[in-house]
């Protein structure tokens, strides 16, 4: 007898079933026993029976059009499909005979008939599904000739970027068709006409290009033969190995196939036994990976004593010794605490560990920050006070069991479209959607939507929203008072429920507050807390706030007061900006918290790492970012070490950062470009992308993935290694030979990661946190029996309207956000394809706004706010609100952020990139900074060409 | 001292303040004070507190109570 098992390299033919009444049945003589509900196909599959199939595969629903897959089951009549015949206990089934043989050959002889017979110099030669089912099943002629009717001078399709359409290849089997609505949820192929004429089409047969298809690559990774196909592959033909990593870009954390010819990247194929993604991808992660070997790359240490001197190649030794000098030159004549370091979310966790770790010791302090400050901080802050622990609750396949589902300041569909597609799958299922945004996200518009609502409250309202929705659960008798009384601290909850129950928190009052009808946060709050099961989700809309934090407790409280936490389908879920910024906030980036949220103050747990790290930590904490930039204004911070982060352009008020990056004395900047930070630093560390090193991520859901290296480094260093090699420089000693030996060390320190070592993730593919003796094998789900803290604690959440207000100078609240394409600063996929679908960053805004001020579509438009001007190029849409304009940060010479304020989060200095007020009017050249960002760039460039300023300035007369 | 980086820091305080506005005065104070003790770095502790000193006339009522707490001795904070 055989029973269910799970091969991620292996094609089953259908999905698994998830009953869990087990049906045994035989095939060609094989016990095999699997779920209820399985196909007779993927049973058989389970015996190692592997069934010739075209039409199936087990990423798609069963579809039964090819024929090829028949079976006989004894007692029954004919040949069923065995994808869409399902078990039964006692089946006898029969895979091979001669007569299934002679039926799979005259449809093989079909298909044929009407294929080029180009094998040899088909792309897809020696990976073809169509070419190995004709092995399979023997075919050796075709008795109908080729000379009928067919569809071999059917036109290429070469618009997309990345992939062909070669419709002369084509099946129609119908399993691209599906990917896109199943996988991806996007239906944006059909098969269009009928019989013989049939053939799949993009949109109203439009090229790719130009229909709904977002590049996902699901119909790619589904065609059985060469018709969609990845232009890497035809230009470099098949890989030769894989190796199994996880995706640098969004908080998803998707698993790759990075699959190579040698130590050359030839395709980025998604991997079925990611726990994260399951197979699927989206376009950055699947296609833009060319920026890790683009002409950019800075391939060697490069050293300058000021910001207008040219750039000087030099060994790496010289780098680490004169960055050594520098910095210890500084401390002596400013302090230990006039030096600090910044880690990166988009590096890996062994690396954001080592940085806090060099700063901690070989600095003596807690200056070290993270990118998180810009992002997550607030959730961080506002679920440890709540919940007892900065982390999401969930993972990601609890929302498969989501009853109602609410998306607060989140854009999942574009900013973490992989798990945007599961979400879609779980709407199409049945699951009522909420969104709370200024925005009309395409999450509204997915197709077999079957009920929403929208809350397009005003910028900045969040939190009075928060509470309007929580004070309807209370005054309607709302709550899982079972819930509350077991699980929560009734002090808290007590103190929070006389707050709530106030009647200016009812919906009627803040309703002129938010701009959302009463009577529609009543409804949404009535659907939330009547849901068997609710689950809130929320992004950057949430914390980049001047009270994200207090948002975040809000949505913890709500949460809790409906009993909406501990098991599957409910919770509290961050959808995290980039790839590691759970990762990085885990590895005690944040000044005031060593690894594992460990407060510095601490004194045991200070003692712990003192124990390991051989030096004594500060008991206070360091300094956070915007506090840098303020102090190195002040003249009391003068050296900064940033890996991987992209301050200049990334951080608000880019006069303000650009002012504290020239009054430092020392900026060693780590990066596989010259970026904007870059531009004002004195050392130069060519980094490494993720494809050239090894270490860990965690996502959005806690789930730490192994980042395997594919290719040597480009400019012969991993991260974590320059990072050891700079402490070492600095007299402070590190020696690690792999970083799975920085994990040891981080699982010897960190409570929560006491069972994580590479050797462990290598069994278990991954590990979402805490993973200790506790929970040997991690915690998919959080907060079932207690929280970290024990009870849960509800936070008063007093609404403080932000001081970033509107008034005749400034009409327009500007909130800022991204697309698909591309990717935070961009400095990866401005260096890819991905450019085609946005190659500078746009004004949107309403149709009123624009027709009051004389605006037209791609006019230039000047955008005015209280901290600076920029100018962009006008895109009129009803996608905004009338008075809010909401622009991307993609591209550094849009100045986005020259024009956010210093505003943030009460507690966190998170960043409110999400309210600005601003004025818009037409203008016809660029702003002021703009003109002197450009001849700056054009300066640095040549600088690092190794030209002196005097030369460059000849030139350009 | 910069006076941007003074501004700056009343700013926080001030703010910090007016979100735990809904708690009765002393128990304000004492979370913003808490607050500013385990999230401000020395520094900046030093300079709010010579402000205050020096007459704080900037500060609200309750950052006010919360920056003369600052001035009493510390507990680890776990």
């Amino acid at each position: 007898m055989r029973v269910e098992t799970f091969n991620p390299d292996k094609d089953y033919g259908t999905p698994a079933s998830v009953s869990e009444t087990l049906v045994t049945i035989e095939v060609d003589g094989v016990e095999v026993t699997v779920p209820d509900g399985t196909s007779v196909m993927r049973a058989a599959a389970q015996a190692d029976i592997n069934i010739p199939k075209l039409c199936a595969t087990d990423s798609l629903e069963s579809f039964g059009s090819c024929r090829l897959c028949a079976v006989q089951i004894e007692g029954h009549r004919g040949y069923p499909a065995s994808c869409t015949t399902t078990v039964y206990d006692g089946m006898k089934v029969t895979t091979q005979n001669e007569k299934l043989g002679k039926l799979r050959r005259n449809v093989m002889e079909l298909y044929i008939s009407d294929h080029p017979l180009d094998c040899l110099t088909c792309p897809a030669n020696g990976n073809c599904e169509l070419q190995d089912m004709a092995g399979d099943v023997g075919l050796r002629e075709v008795r109908y000739g080729y000379s009928g009717e067919n569809h071999l001078d059917s036109e290429k399709d070469e618009s997309n970027p990345y992939f062909s359409f070669d419709p002369s290849k084509c099946i129609v089997c119908s399993r691209c068709v599906r990917a896109c609505e199943e996988t991806q949820g996007t239906f944006a192929l059909t098969i269009d006409g009928r019989g013989f004429d049939s053939k799949v089409s993009a949109g109203q047969n439009e090229a790719f290009m130009d229909s709904e298809c977002v590049s996902c690559g699901a119909c790619v990774q589904a065609c059985p033969t060469s018709t969609l196909m990845e232009k890497s592959i035809i230009d470099m033909g098949q890989p030769e190995h894989s190796v199994i990593t996880t995706c640098a870009y969004c908080g998803v954390g998707c698993s790759f196939k990075a699959e190579m010819k040698g130590d050359k990247v030839v395709n980025m194929v998604p991997y079925k036994g990611g726990d994260a993604n399951h197979g699927h991808s989206c376009v950055k992660g699947r296609f833009a990976f060319g920026y890790a070997t683009h002409k950019d790359r800075i391939k060697s240490p490069m050293i300058r004593n000021a910001i207008n001197e040219p750039w000087q190649e030099v060994s790496w030794e010289e780098a680490y010794a004169f960055a050594a000098e520098k910095l210890k030159g500084i401390q002596a004549k400013y302090g230990r605490d006039s030096v600090g370091g910044i880690t990166s979310s988009r590096c890996t966790n062994e690396e954001a560990y080592l940085v806090q770790k060099l700063v901690r010791t070989a600095f003596g302090n807690n200056n070290t920050d993270t990118c998180a400050r810009v992002c997550h901080s607030p959730t961080g802050y506002g679920l440890k006070v709540t919940m007892g622990e900065s982390a999401g609750t969930q993972n990601f396949d609890s929302v498969m069991k989501s009853d109602v589902i609410v998306v607060i300041g989140a854009n999942p569909t574009d900013a973490h479209p992989v798990f945007g597609s599961m979400m879609r799958r779980r709407l199409r299922e049945g699951a009522e959607l909420i969104v709370a945004d200024p925005r009309h996200i395409d999450l509204l518009k997915s197709p077999h939507l079957k009920k929403a609502q929208h809350l397009a409250l005003k910028p900045g309202t969040n939190v009075a929203l928060i509470n309007a929705i929580a004070h309807v659960v209370v005054t309607e008798g709302l709550e899982d008072q079972a819930f509350v009384e077991k699980r929560c601290d009734m002090d808290s909850y007590n103190a929070w429920r006389e707050f709530i129950k106030q009647d200016r928190h009812s919906p009627e009052s803040v309703e002129a507050v938010t701009g959302v009808a009463a009577e529609a946060i009543r409804r949404a709050a009535i659907t939330y807390a009547k849901a068997e099961n609710g689950a809130i989700y929320y992004g950057l809309g949430v914390t980049e706030h001047s009270q994200g934090s207090t948002m975040v407790m809000g949505i913890a409280n709500l949460a809790m007061a409906t009993g909406n936490i501990g098991r599957e389908g409910v919770g509290v879920n961050p959808l995290r900006g980039q790839n590691n910024v759970q990762g990085s906030c885990d590895m005690g980036s944040f000044p005031h918290e060593l690894p594992g949220y460990q407060h510095v103050s601490n004194a045991e747990a200070r003692a712990h790492f003192e124990q390991v790290w051989g030096v004594p930590i500060d008991d206070e904490p360091g300094l956070r970012i915007p506090n840098m930039f303020d102090s190195a204004i002040a003249g009391s911070f003068k050296a900064l070490y940033v890996q991987g982060e992209d301050i200049a352009q990334s951080d608000p008020g880019t006069q303000h950062v650009e002012t504290a990056l020239r009054a430092l004395e020392c900026l060693i900047v780590q990066d596989l470009f010259l970026n904007e930070t870059a531009k004002f630093a004195h050392v130069l560390l060519p980094g490494s992308s993720f494809l050239e090193k090894n270490g860990t991520f965690t996502n959005a859901e806690r789930r730490i993935n192994r980042v395997r290296k594919v290719m040597p480094a480009v400019a012969g260093k991993e991260d974590w290694e320059i990072t050891m090699d700079l402490s070492n420089a600095l007299g402070y000693p590190m020696h690690y030979n792999h970083p799975s030996e920085i994990m040891d060390e981080i699982a010897s320190l960190t409570p929560t990661f006491t069972g994580v070592n590479y050797q462990r993730l290598d069994e278990l593919g991954s590990i979402q946190w805490p993973c200790n003796d506790d929970n040997p094998v991690g915690m998919p789900t959080m907060h079932v029996d207690d929280f970290p803290i024990g009870k849960g604690r509800f936070s008063v959440t007093e609404y403080v309207a932000t001081d970033e207000k509107t008034n005749s100078r400034f009409p327009l609240l500007l909130t800022t956000g991204r697309i698909l394409s591309q990717y935070n600063v961009g400095a990866q996929t401005r260096r890819t394809n991905n450019q085609v679908w946005h190659d500078e960053d746009r004004l949107d805004l309403h149709p009123h706004d624009a027709e009051v001020r004389g605006i037209k579509e791609d006019d230039w438009v000047g955008i005015t706010s209280r901290a600076g001007q920029t100018v962009l190029r006008a895109r009129i849409t009803d996608k905004v609100l009338p008075g809010v304009v909401y622009t991307t940060f993609h591209h550094p010479g849009s100045g986005a952020n020259v024009i956010t304020t210093d505003s943030s989060d009460w507690a966190t200095n998170c960043p409110e990139y999400k309210v600005t007020a601003v004025q818009v009017e037409r203008v016809s050249q660029p702003s002021e900074w703009q003109q002197n960002f450009r001849s700056f760039e054009a300066l640095q460039l040549k600088l690092l060409q190794g030209k002196t300023q005097t030369q460059t300035e000849a030139e350009a007369k | 001292m910069s006076h941007n980086q003074l501004d700056s820091l009343i700013r926080m305080v001030n703010q910090i303040a007016a979100n735990n506005g809904a708690y009765q005065t002393e128990e304000a104070a004492q979370r913003v004070a808490s607050h500013i003790q385990r999230f401000w770095a020395r520094s900046m502790k030093t300079l709010i507190m010579d402000y205050y000193h020096e007459g704080g006339e900037d500060l609200s009522p309750i950052a006010r109570l919360a920056v003369a707490q600052l001035a009493q001795p510390k507990e680890a904070i776990s």
